[in-house]
């Protein structure tokens, strides 16, 4: 998967039939510490991104096939989560992520 | 999956089986401020509607196969939509 920023959507009403209903949205590649990584992908949303956010960009077919239960569709590319922090070096306790950006607690 | 600007066809009268009746269009593979970007390609035309100008967006690999109607095709791009319109967010450079 790939770390993104959803910078616009793609408005198309002549597609693929499995587009249908669909929402396109435009993402930047980043790289971990949140910086453009050059690059683009149009991806499917899931997860009712929006404007702004950084996502998880998942772009692998079979995979994305099975997250949207359409088998037969030509789609690989999926925007699955919203990210709310990204933590390079070794993983802090739970209390030292940012509180700003950590919107879930968790599990213990 | 990207944005491409349809630039011209291809006609082969000889192909392999599978590949009978799909429409081959030249596609230059564009960035999202519209710029080209690498090198041209051949896709096939999912939608039967795409054609020279036209803005477009597409997808590689196996999915691409997965958009025909014959989903076992020798076929490693094509075209699934025609783009009506990008959006961008205010503040974002194209």
């Amino acid at each position: 998967m790939k770390l993104g920023r959803v910078v616009g959507t793609v408005i198309s009403t002549i597609n693929a039939p499995a587009f249908d209903d669909r929402t396109l949205l435009l993402c930047d590649l980043l790289d971990p510490a949140g910086r453009p990584a050059g690059g683009y992908l149009i991806a499917v949303d899931t997860v009712g991104a929006g404007a702004g956010e950084t996502v998880l960009i998942l772009d692998e077919g079979n995979s994305a096939r099975q997250v949207l239960s359409a088998p037969g569709a030509p789609i690989r590319t999926l925007v699955v989560g919203i990210v709310d922090a990204v933590v390079e070096g070794p993983t802090p306790a739970a209390t030292e992520v940012p509180t700003d950006t950590a919107r879930r607690k968790p599990r213990r | 999956m990207q944005l491409a600007r349809v630039i011209g066809t291809v006609v082969a009268t000889v192909k392999t089986p599978g590949l009978e009746g799909i429409k081959l269009l030249v596609i230059q593979p564009l960035d999202r401020s519209l710029k080209p970007t690498g090198g041209q390609l051949v896709a096939a035309d999912a939608i039967h509607m795409a054609g020279p100008g036209e803005l477009v967006y597409f997808v590689a690999a196996r999915e691409a196969a997965q958009a025909m109607p014959d989903p076992f095709v020798p076929v490693d791009h094509a075209i699934v939509g025609i783009v009506d319109a990008v959006s961008l967010l205010a503040g974002e450079k194209p």
